[in-house]
């Protein structure tokens, strides 16, 4: 996917949320083409392969004003696995994540620095098209968020619509989406019904489906099960295992179990740093670091 | 922003580590009453120490219970988890060696009343005895202190009654051609093997004192690859 030379608004449409929570403080979604600072056609575009989808973080520090909430942290995310954030509230894990699709920026006051390279290419070069950086970084929110006004399939395919695809190719596309987030056989009788008239954990998925429908190559998860049932919770994580074959998911929870269940990695961070990397059954297991010991065993949280 | 928490399944996992460890001085006390027994032919202490036996199976199924409960209601992962799986594994060596020392009492009353008994061999059962409990109560501070090194010198300790278990063979075989005193030698032998396994389930839970340490689980002496 080309992430530098897609101007249109797109991606920040598909993946900006009418949920206030998704961006609390500017309440508007993205700022739309002012943001979309592309250089001229092709100039610092770089072509890549599906499949692909490695993130590294180097020197990444993150502020929210004075406040500095991510600390220098150095972290590769392999393409294709599932790595899960944990750490305590506040701890700078959701920013983390939010820096690594340029949405943490969109907070008055809020500033990153270092560099988010998406298999290898920094995503915070100012020739950097961020609605493209978005639609190659798809994210899903702690509540389900399909657009109120629109059906389950216009939901699914709302990002695509945009892109201009042709008409025969969004029915496919967002059948595959659909059936890619495991919803296909709940939904396919009533697509054009409203999605905001799916149960909880459909419309999650629906927004999982409409994520995917851009064909990102990560996806960030912001505890996407936290408002669902155990059954629905128990969809979405298994859907997560299937996913991860098509793209590197980054689930920050704070649900430990959930980690352990879903993650092949673990990052556990505290006050803003990276404390501890590494396979899920080690940490779980066998921490390194004693205040991993002390969070995950719950004697502090 | 960071607060202590848990401190009732903290405290809980603290008391079923307590009340597994003392199933180890319930098992002391029941070889040391198997021991008397073995040397004053006392047949109704035997049978007591057989009954008795109830309360360290009772002990067992107690806290494994309460560990199951743990682990499907509190999650716990890391040392939590290699503590609750040690102690696991802690309970059930307790109970075995609670059995073993049922085995002995069950065959005094074999031997008669006044049995053929060689002395020698009495008094070698007997330092086995003794010297095992020493492995019980080493075990059980190793375990509270989580001190591998004094648990791995469990292996050195466990080679002394291991000798002595040798010695009771030999002796057996020199004992001569008298049935009766044959006879004896022959049920005093299960006693002297039932002593030796109570050592070696006490180097198994000085294994697992390294496991909860460590995370990893190593056979401290592997019996079928021995190294000398």
């Amino acid at each position: 996917m080309d992430v530098s030379k897609d101007t249109t608004e797109s991606a920040a449409m598909t993946e900006s949320s009418p949920d206030p929570q998704a961006n609390p403080q500017t309440g508007s979604g993205f700022a739309g083409p002012s943001m979309a600072v592309a250089g001229s056609a092709g100039q610092g575009s770089v072509k890549r392969n599906r499949g692909e989808g490695t993130v590294e973080l180097m020197g990444l520090n993150a502020y929210y004003g004075s406040t500095h909430a991510v600390r220098g942290v150095d972290l590769g995310f392999a393409a294709d696995k599932v790595t899960a954030i944990i750490g305590p509230s506040g701890c700078g894990k959701s920013t983390m994540v939010r820096c690594i699709n340029r949405m943490h920026e969109e907070i008055d006051g809020a500033r990153a620095e270092g560099q988010v390279l998406l298999d290898g290419l920094d995503l915070y070069d100012s020739r950097i098209d961020i609605v493209a950086v978005r639609r190659a970084v798809g994210m899903v929110f702690q509540k389900p968020n399909p657009f109120p006004t629109m059906s389950v399939f216009d939901n699914a395919v709302s990002g695509l619509r945009l892109t201009g695809v042709s008409r025969g190719e969004l029915d496919d596309r967002g059948r595959e989406a659909l059936v890619a987030a495991g919803l296909w056989e709940e939904v396919k009788d009533r697509l054009k019904a409203p999605g905001v008239g799916l149960s909880g954990g459909q419309q999650q998925r629906l927004c999982i489906a409409r994520a995917l429908a851009v064909e990102p190559e990560v996806l960030l998860m912001d505890e996407p099960c936290s408002a669902l049932d155990p059954v629905a919770t128990l969809k979405i994580e298994e859907l997560i295992g299937e996913l991860k074959q098509r793209v590197t998911i980054v689930i920050v929870t704070h649900n430990m179990q959930q980690a352990a269940r879903v993650a092949d990695t673990t990052v556990f961070m505290l006050d803003g740093e990276l404390v501890e990397v590494g396979p899920t059954e080690k940490l779980f297991t066998t921490p390194d670091d004693d205040r991993t010991e002390q969070y995950v065993t719950g004697k502090f949280g | 922003m960071v607060t202590e928490t848990r401190t009732q399944y903290q405290e809980e996992l603290e008391r079923l580590e307590a009340s597994a460890l003392d199933g180890l001085n319930l098992v002391s006390s029941a070889l040391q009453r198997t021991l008397e027994a073995v040397e004053h032919q006392d047949v109704e202490l035997a049978q007591i120490v057989v009954a008795d036996d109830d309360r360290i199976d009772g002990r067992y199924l107690e806290v494994h219970q309460s560990l199951i409960t743990l682990l499907a209601t509190q999650s716990p992962v890391a040392t939590d988890l290699r503590l609750i799986s040690a102690l696991l594994h802690v309970l059930k060596s307790v109970e075995r060696m609670g059995d073993q020392c049922v085995n002995i009492c069950k065959v005094i009353p074999l031997t008669g009343n006044e049995p053929p008994a060689d002395r020698e061999m009495v008094a070698l059962i007997l330092g086995m005895g003794k010297q095992t409990r020493a492995l019980i109560g080493q075990a059980k501070r190793a375990f509270a202190e989580r001190d591998v090194e004094m648990a791995r010198d469990l292996v050195r300790q466990d080679d002394f009654v291991d000798d002595l278990n040798r010695e009771c063979f030999r002796l057996a075989l020199d004992l001569g051609d008298d049935a009766d005193q044959r006879e004896w030698a022959m049920t005093m032998l299960l006693a002297a093997r039932a002593i030796e396994r109570i050592a070696d389930n006490a180097v198994d839970i000085g294994e697992q004192v390294a496991f909860v340490v460590t995370g990893l689980f190593r056979e401290f002496e592997d019996a079928s690859h021995p190294t000398t």
